[in-house]
């Protein structure tokens, strides 16, 4: 697997020859991509946050992982956390900053002991002043969204802030602050040192009725056929669900996984996290599963994700009950529409989707439902 | 960032975060009375650092089980079986999710997602992860961690 | 830079708001949770306008150059309802205090539709109380409590539809270090936050026959009782609050007025004291049991700075109950005061055990307001009627107690005559009026210069006490603006009130006959017949306190 290639510090050897533009320049041209769902160019973020004045920069190395179905980064921090905190060295010599953190989440605390070591023998082996502090979640998925992530880590509750500012240019205690998630990080060490690294290659976590969960590497533009046979589903599979946030739909053997074919059956990639269901399972229950996922992680700060994701619960969980009627449909979608539409933040603003495909692709699965009154 | 958020530049040094986590591993939980130490240490106004604590599911301000479960509700388990998990959770402690045991033996909690997806169903046992459950795996740990609470009574 | 709002073509300063720019072109945008004296937060998302296609949030969004922005569209209008509808599920209507939410209920044209989430206890202080099934998590009362009033009493707890705000542990109010100022009663646009009401246990006593219920009536409250009844900000209605007060069965209506004189004497007289005898400076006014409270709370090393001096309705409540008393032949247990403030601390303060009040009952001018609807009292038809002379007349200076730097410039006016023996030359003392957040000036006293500065909001407040070493004497008061500005106040929308009210308290000033409180002859009589001289042992006794250090949680 191509994550799992070491670089050994060559990498940042390679980074510190260059120089600061220099290795921005080269991420740049390798078209590395954000991995935590939002696929942001990493290069010109490097960028908007090396050109803004500041007298102190901070590194963030996301690793907050909490999407539903999406456990590459515990993959990565598992099989090979030195590149990764290579890549976080990389970025803090590019930008110029001193002081960087690795937001942990909660839930991967057995993780930590261990990062904790080799954070402490990376920073000894490349003779750098620059200081990494594992920061330890507390259980709130609404962390790993970037604005909320400094929030918390500037002790606060862990609530979005509107953008502009920007946490490139305006972030960690007013000074720009580059926030990466750990694929993303540890793909720019390869990306540095690798000729042949690979962009189109990504992780996709697989995972449901499925018999060979895992963390696999697939390209862009990857058959459905060829991820379905990787997973090997012991029954029929009926739908995917792409993490929480993008969206359920039916699985389609020929459908090419990219993100414009995601969006014409209206879901999204999101960190390539795909959750299979089988025939077995009624598709409404999956989005009540994800709703209460909503209803829980939601931060509570702007009233259409606090007040409306309780609300698209409520009448799914009527729904399932079998207390519910075609006409909860078209306030269902309204809850939904209008969530993604008035929302802060990224997860109110996706928050609506699952409830939105699935009504769109398994209308049968709601009829079900009604039929059984 | 606002400039509430700036108020407290005490935050620079240390990451209250890491802070409340040290406390909580000290005490066992975050009484009233450490919130306060901390208050004071970090010139932190109280009310906000209760907003914070709270704003955490693995904060808490009770005191709690030996034992802390966080059973994963996420999709991934939710198709494999998670929910009868939680059940026999619940049935078996006898307590209701966000409980503890009348013996102080456990507490049970629901999480959204524990990141072993590719080993579902799983939960948090003590902030470690037990994955691949069945009912019976589950019975047995329960099992042994009352042998074991009960041999160190004797 | 160049827009486009509602089609047309525009040119606008760059750097402004959406909301800002919108309001300044005449568009109506409905806001909650945004407050132009708080950093806006974006919480509510009611403001919402459409711009370049996207809905954004108009409080906090600055457009760029050539935005398309349209205000009026129905994908606009349709967004804005429906988050209304989800943040107040059931509306009454009926409580005057949550008119700015009923006003713009009725702009977006709310159709109820959704059910109650919310299911919390009430918080039954006995200054505030709070109700979180109405709380609509706008956030306002969480920042003006800690950006304008440096207290932090309350934030968000817990979170999604859990969130709520709250004292630190579930707590009341009344047990948590909240100086009890009301301000977020002020600022909370759905009534869920409002003070505890002395309403019934007052007109119980109006209908008692054998008790001699005694109204003082505090200055702030004729620059703005007014607005209650529709009039516009800054209406002196003095004689009319008189009228309404006899009408409602109050047997006398004294004015505070009369003991801000008397504390004037007292605190004029203990500063020259501490300035000749080396004693604490500066001193500090203590008028304000807003502030009392947070420096209890907070600033125990402060408290030997203190004035010992009561608040102006505990001197005139002491005194109503002794010199009045005596003088109207009336059993002081048979006599029931009811101070009308500005104010929420005020009833805390006159529950203290060691204020030995005699002051039975606060009312806030709300209070008053809704007092008069329950009896049905038409206000703007009453007549202007006196104060009773036994206790009620007043002076400029007394009604200056009602604004920011009053007491400052009421105590030099006196202090300088005292030291002296000549008048202040200017009488108004220009440099600590107006609403600047910290005010300083100096005056020479017998060649002394004599330094001052005040401060109104707790946040000034708490920036102030690190100077205080600079000066001699300083004022502070909890509510921005001064007691005009109280948390017992009418619930203003118009940021122009507090100046307005204040306009009306200084043109009281400039239209009294007497402006200094030395020269009250009522003052002076008390003097003569009850205490002897100003810091008298019996003044000690009767019209100054002591301070208590409370835990800063």
């Amino acid at each position: 697997m191509q994550i799992l290639r070491k670089t050994n510090l060559k990498a940042l050897a390679k980074a510190h020859a260059l120089g600061q533009e220099g290795v921005i320049a080269l991420i740049e041209r390798k078209g590395l991509e954000g991995r935590g769902g939002a696929a942001f160019p990493t290069g010109k973020k490097w960028r908007t946050c090396h050109d803004t004045q500041a007298d102190e920069r901070f590194v963030v190395c996301n690793a907050d992982e909490g999407e539903p179905g999406t456990f590459k980064d515990k993959f990565i921090i598992l099989n090979n956390p030195k590149t990764m905190i290579e890549g976080i060295l990389i970025a803090a010599y590019a930008i110029g900053a001193k002081r960087c953190f690795i937001y942990l989440r909660g839930e991967y605390e057995f993780l930590r002991p261990k990062l904790q070591r080799q954070v402490k023998s990376m920073l000894k082996r490349a003779k750098t002043d620059v200081t990494i502090e594992i920061v330890r979640g507390a259980g709130a998925y609404i962390c790993g969204e970037s604005t909320a992530l400094l929030q918390s880590l500037q002790g606060n509750r862990g609530t979005a802030m509107s953008k502009p500012p920007n946490p490139t240019r305006n972030g960690l205690w007013g000074k720009p602050t580059m926030i990466n998630n750990v694929e993303t990080l540890t793909c720019a060490a390869q990306a540095v040192l690798f000729d042949n690294w690979k962009p189109e290659v990504r992780l996709f976590s697989l995972s449901g009725n499925i018999q060979n969960p895992g963390v696999y590497e697939f390209p862009i533009g990857v058959k459905m056929s060829k991820v379905i046979k990787a997973a090997n589903p012991k029954r029929k599979l009926k739908a995917v669900s792409f993490g929480c946030f993008g969206g359920i739909m039916p699985v389609d053997e020929n459908m090419a996984i990219t993100p414009e074919t995601l969006m014409m059956e209206k879901c999204h990639h999101g960190a390539y996290s795909i959750i299979f269901a089988d025939e077995t399972n009624n598709v409404v229950d999956l989005s009540l599963s994800i709703a209460k996922f909503y209803t829980y992680e939601s931060c509570g700060k702007c009233t259409p994700c606090r007040e409306g994701t309780v609300r698209m619960l409520n009448l799914l969980r009527k729904i399932h009950s079998g207390e519910g009627s075609r006409e909860d449909l078209p306030i269902l979608c309204e809850l939904a529409n209008h969530i993604q539409e008035t929302a802060l933040c990224g997860l109110g603003q996706t928050c609506g989707n699952h409830v939105l495909t699935s009504i769109l692709h398994f209308p049968q699965d709601y009829e079900a439902y009604f039929s059984k009154k | 960032m606002s400039e509430r958020t700036n108020l407290m530049e005490g935050g620079k040094d240390e990451i209250l975060l890491n802070v409340l986590h040290r406390a909580q591993e000290k005490h066992g939980y975050l009484s009233e009375s450490v919130l306060k130490k901390i208050s004071s240490k970090y010139s932190i106004p109280i009310a906000k650092l209760y907003g914070v604590v709270k704003f955490y599911t693995m904060f808490h301000t009770e005191p709690q089980g030996k034992n802390i479960i966080e059973i994963c509700g996420s999709p991934s388990c939710v198709l494999n079986n998670g929910i009868s998990l939680e059940q026999f959770l619940k049935s078996e402690l006898k307590i209701k999710i966000g409980e503890t045991t009348q013996d102080k033996l456990f507490s049970l909690y629901k999480t959204s997602c524990i990141g072993c997806c590719d080993e579902a169903p799983a939960m948090l046992l003590n902030r470690k992860p037990c994955t691949r459950l069945t009912i019976d795996s589950l019975k047995a740990t329960i099992e042994n961690l009352r042998k074991e609470a009960g041999e160190k009574k004797e | 830079m160049k827009l486009n709002l509602n089609g047309k073509e525009m040119e606008v300063e760059e750097g402004k708001t959406l909301l800002t720019i919108c309001r300044e072109n005449g568009i109506v945008v409905p806001t909650m949770c945004f407050q132009a004296s708080l950093t806006p937060e974006a919480r509510c998302r009611v403001c919402l306008v459409e711009m370049n296609g996207e809905l954004v949030t108009a409080c906090s969004t600055k457009p760029r150059e050539g935005a398309a922005i349209i205000t009026n569209s129905k994908r606009v209008l349709d967004a804005r309802r429906l988050n209304m509808e989800l943040m107040i599920p059931n509306r009454s209507c009926k409580s005057e205090d949550d008119f700015e939410a009923c006003e713009i209920y009725k702009e977006v044209g709310m159709k109820p539709r959704f059910s109650q989430i919310k299911n919390y206890l009430p918080d039954l202080g006995a200054a505030v109380i709070r109700d979180n099934n109405k709380c609509i998590n706008c956030g306002r009362c969480v920042r003006v409590c800690a950006e304008i009033q440096g207290v932090y009493a309350i934030d968000f707890a817990s979170r999604a539809h859990n969130e709520h705000v709250t004292p630190y542990s579930e707590k009341h109010l009344s047990d948590v270090a909240c100086i009890r100022c009301g301000q977020c009663i002020l600022h909370c646009p759905v009534g869920a936050i409002s003070e505890r009401s002395h309403v019934e246990e007052v007109m119980a006593a109006l209908a008692d026959p054998n008790k001699h219920v005694v109204a003082q009536v505090a200055p702030s409250i004729r620059a703005a009782l007014g607005e209650l009844f529709g009039m516009p900000a800054g209406t002196l209605v003095t004689g009319k609050t008189v009228a309404l007060l006899r009408k409602l069965g109050f047997n006398k209506v004294f004015d505070v007025d009369l003991g801000a004189d008397m504390t004037i004497m007292e605190e004029a007289s203990e500063l020259l004291h501490r300035l000749e005898n080396g004693g604490k400076i500066p001193m500090i006014t203590t008028c304000c049991p807003g502030w009392i409270l947070m420096m209890e709370f907070f600033y125990h090393d402060l408290i030997p700075y203190m004035s010992t001096c009561k608040s102006p309705h505990e001197m005139l409540g002491m005194l109503i109950k002794t010199y009045y008393a005596k003088k109207a032949k009336i059993d002081p247990k048979n006599i029931v005061v009811v101070s009308i403030m500005p104010c929420t601390a005020k009833k805390f303060e006159s529950a203290r055990p060691e204020m030995e009040s005699g002051v039975d009952y606060v009312l806030t001018t709300r209070e008053l307001g809704r007092m008069a609807k329950i009896m049905k009292a038409d206000f703007a038809s009453l007549p202007d009627e006196e104060f009773d002379p036994a206790l009620g007349i007043s002076t400029g200076a007394g009604v200056i107690f009602g604004a920011t730097g009053g007491v400052m410039e009421a105590a030099l006016r006196t202090a300088h005559f005292l030291a002296t023996g000549k008048e202040l030359e200017a009488l108004e003392i220009n440099e600590i009026r107006g609403m600047k957040g910290i005010k300083e000036g100096k005056i020479v006293l017998n060649g002394k210069e004599i330094r001052f500065a005040c401060a109104h909001g707790g946040a000034n407040a708490r920036k102030l006490i690190e100077q205080k070493d600079k000066y001699h004497f300083i004022e502070m008061m909890a509510c921005p603006g001064g007691c005009i500005g109280g948390g017992g106040q009418p619930i203003y929308r118009d940021p122009d009130t507090l100046r307005k009210r204040t306009e009306a308290i200084y043109s009281a000033d400039r239209a009294s006959k007497i402006r200094r409180s030395h020269e009250n002859p009522v003052v002076q009589e008390i003097y003569k017949k009850l205490l002897g001289a100003p810091l008298s042992k019996k003044a000690e006794r009767l019209l100054h306190t002591k301070y208590t250090k409370r835990s800063r949680f």
